[in-house]
């Protein structure tokens, strides 16, 4: 009897302890469920405008993609079905410019995750000047898009430009001068750098934070250990920045996906011959140069399709980031 | 407990209308401000003199007020301001309120406006935008709607009249009007030996490589890009053609034997290295590359005058009309901007006042002395108008306008991809141009 006794007592010790966590989070619950009219009358000016200025406005777009649009007298467009995403899916511009995107975004992000990571680990150090430095690599950041774009369109002057003039009187190391915005894998060249250049820094405060949130007493160990730098590195630093190296993939795999300003200065919208566009300024060319709305809001959103998948695959190497950590 | 929640629910409710209405209140203000303001005031004034004769005596009825957009420059616009105190004083009824817009920023301000119903009444357009605006149904066909309208289109050249028509009506009126001309250095010329400029285009081929030498940089001519705009003077003075006068086809016109002429003419420049590689992009610009004495002739309008009175203040320009083609006959391209009026608009006997007056001797005369040149085939040889106009007044006789087609932009694009490939060498120009043709024959289907 006793023996039964304890048995169910320690049965239903068993029980609650499984179901505890259940039952604080009900509780929770029903507290939460009280405190969301307050909450919801807080988020209300928030929701409004999200959905005034982001929602209504994406809507609508979409539906613009549909149709042969035309924006004074809207109720007389033409609905062509997925005629805009046919057109774009089979047209060599739209196919060069997501060629063009994918290039520079791969090598954008790789160099600059690279670079970032040294800049970071030598930032991280107790250099002397190491502030300047800080705010040196910084600088590029904050800079705007417009005057750089604009800057290196002029140091890559094929007839007067400062980079020509180094490599060819210079150093000889090409018998004459290029015509860098003449070609259109050469013009990929200054875009490219440019953004590499302007986004080191952020890259590298990133990881500079990243890298201090790592505790002192792991490398302390780890030399105790006889661990030499590598070592470190390759044990302590890099698994330990996982976390943060994939959010800097996430942020610059859509900040490259989205490039634009330095497209449509340094190309003048796609030239020379429409070879050099982004996704972006096509969907600008077609939307406001040809006034083509539909093909327009039909690119918008094979970017973002494009772009949402991205994001999808990366949350979950996020999570398994995490699950791992 | 109750209290507490109450109190809590009471003030998130402050906290929110407090956020509410001073969020509201500055973002409403500048949107309603200057676009629909005056705009929706202005419009019954017009009429009330009529429809109200017991209550408002005609004399105090609310001036009418008329948006007019335009792209001008700042002496331009400077200028628009003594136009603009001229027609208030000529009609004490309407105001004149005008806005200026960035060229690159003006295309997508007026389709946001159009799309949004609060359109400006008037609007300067470029040229090559009329047609595309007008089958958007977003102007106001003129012909049978505007008093006077014939009176007006007698005096203008047919050129830049001719811009406006589209399907056989007139959507705007030619409000100011240019081409290009030769532009030729003086230094450049003497260094060389030459003394005048060439007149035929032959001449024009044998100068331009006797004032090369591309050790220094130093081409005979330059282009400022691919675009129609940059070879099209050289290619209407040659006898090329885009399409037919009736813009049904453009086989036979624009890989015709005189088509293929010009662009050959050109790519040979090219390959002996007397026009300058910057027209593929990222080179010297045309405008500074003249003056500094790298391209001895360059192709441009009457806007380099101010342009280097700026830039290059002791550098002389000196124009000459375009070399003429084998035929005989010289010829350019017609640039410029027509006036129109906006479909919309609540004010349309003001605005087409307004349009008008901007058509005026008086308007034009006043808009000559900063550079614009009027569209008036009376204003020719007017003592009022600057010197240097008289070039290009007279290389207009001849000046042809670019295809007035909705689809223009993609046509002018055909070309440009034609010229790219011939300059590479990727196609022969009758290879690249049969291309462009097809092109272009798919756009006017």
């Amino acid at each position: 009897m006793l023996l039964a006794h304890n048995k169910l007592k320690r049965t239903f010790q068993m029980w609650a302890a499984k179901h505890r966590p259940h039952q604080s989070q009900r509780t929770m619950y029903t507290k939460r469920r009280s405190d969301l009219l307050p909450a919801l009358i807080f988020l209300l000016p928030g929701l409004v405008l999200f959905a005034l200025f982001f929602l209504g406005p994406m809507l609508y777009s979409l539906r613009i993609s549909f149709f042969q649009w035309k924006i004074v007298h809207p109720d007389q467009s033409v609905f062509v079905g997925f005629r805009n995403y046919q057109h774009a899916l089979s047209d060599p511009i739209f196919r060069r410019a997501v060629l063009n995107t994918l290039v520079y975004t791969v090598i954008t992000v790789i160099v600059k995750l690279f670079l970032g990571l040294g800049v970071a680990l030598l930032l991280n150090q107790r250099l002397p000047g190491r502030t300047f430095f800080r705010v040196a690599y910084y600088l590029p950041v904050i800079t705007s898009w417009v005057i750089v774009s604009l800057l290196f369109e002029y140091m890559f002057n094929g007839q007067a430009g400062l980079v020509n003039y180094a490599l060819n009187n210079v150093l000889h190391i090409i018998p004459k001068d290029i015509l860098w915005f003449a070609d259109p894998i050469l013009t990929l060249v200054p875009i490219i750098l440019l953004d590499i250049w302007k986004g080191i820094g952020w890259a590298a405060i990133i990881f500079l934070a990243g890298l201090q949130a790592i505790p002192a007493e792991l490398y302390e160990a780890a030399r105790v250990d006889g661990a030499n730098f590598a070592e470190q590195l390759r044990y302590i630093t890099w698994p330990l920045l996982g976390p943060t190296t994939v959010f800097l993939v996430v942020v610059l795999i859509i900040g490259g996906l989205n490039a634009y300003v330095p497209f449509q200065l340094m190309t003048h919208g796609g030239d020379p011959m429409d070879l050099t566009h982004s996704v972006l300024t096509l969907m600008y060319e077609a939307t406001f140069g040809r006034l083509d709305f539909g093909y327009g809001a039909a690119i918008s959103y094979l970017l973002t399709l494009f772009v949402f998948l991205v994001s999808l695959v990366e949350l979950r190497l996020m999570r398994q980031q995490a699950g791992a950590a | 407990m109750k209290i507490k929640r109450l109190s809590a629910l009471f003030i998130s409710m402050i906290v929110v209308l407090a956020t509410v209405l001073t969020a509201c209140a500055p973002a409403a203000a500048p949107t309603s401000a200057p676009t629909s303001a005056p705009a929706t005031e202005a419009p019954k004034p017009t009429e009330a003199p009529t429809q109200a004769p017991t209550e408002a005596p005609t004399q105090a009825a609310a001036p009418v007020t008329i948006q007019y957009w335009h792209t001008h420059s700042d002496p331009e616009t400077a200028q628009l301001d003594k136009v603009i105190a001229a027609f208030e004083a000529a009609n004490p009824g309407i105001k004149i309120a005008p806005t200026r817009y960035a060229y690159n920023d003006y295309k997508t301000a007026l389709l946001t406006a159009i799309s949004s119903g609060a359109v400006p009444d008037v609007a300067r357009l470029d040229i090559a935008w009329v047609s595309e605006f007008a089958d958007q149904d977003a102007l106001i066909q003129l012909d049978g709607t505007m008093p006077n309208f014939d009176t007006i289109i007698k005096d203008t050249f047919p050129g830049p009249l001719s811009t406006n028509v589209w399907k056989g009506h007139y959507y705007g009126l030619p409000l100011d009007t240019n081409t290009q001309v030769l532009l030729w250095n003086k230094a450049d010329f003497d260094a060389a030996g030459i003394t005048t400029p060439p007149t035929t285009m032959e001449e024009f081929a044998t100068d331009a490589c006797k004032l090369s030498d591309k050790a220094k940089q130093q081409y005979g001519y330059a282009e400022g890009g691919t675009y129609f705009w940059a070879p099209a003077p050289v290619f209407y003075a040659m006898g090329g053609k885009v399409t037919d006068p009736d813009i049904t086809t453009a086989t036979g016109y624009v890989n015709g034997p005189d088509s293929v002429a010009a662009f050959t003419m050109l790519k040979d420049l090219y390959d002996k290295g007397c026009l300058s590689p910057n027209l593929l992009g990222g080179g010297i610009a045309t405008d500074a590359g003249h003056a500094q004495g790298n391209y001895a002739m360059i192709i441009d309008g009457p806007w380099m005058v101010d342009i280097y009175k700026n830039n290059y203040p002791d550098f002389k320009v000196n124009f000459a009309p375009i070399p003429t083609g084998p035929q005989g006959t010289t010829s350019s391209v017609v640039g410029g901007e027509d006036v129109v009026v906006l479909a919309g608009t609540k004010n349309q006997d003001a605005a087409m006042k307004w349009a008008a007056y901007l058509l005026s001797p008086e308007a034009q005369k006043m808009m000559a002395e900063v550079g614009q040149m009027p569209t008036l085939a009376s204003l020719t040889g007017d003592p009022a108008m600057p010197p240097y106009f008289a070039v290009f007044q007279e290389q207009l006789k001849t000046a042809q306008a670019r295809v007035p087609h909705p689809k223009w932009g993609d046509m002018d694009n055909a070309i440009n991809n034609a010229y790219q490939r011939i300059l590479k060498g990727d196609q022969t120009p009758q290879q690249a141009l049969d291309q462009a043709a097809d092109e272009i024959n798919a756009l006017l289907k």
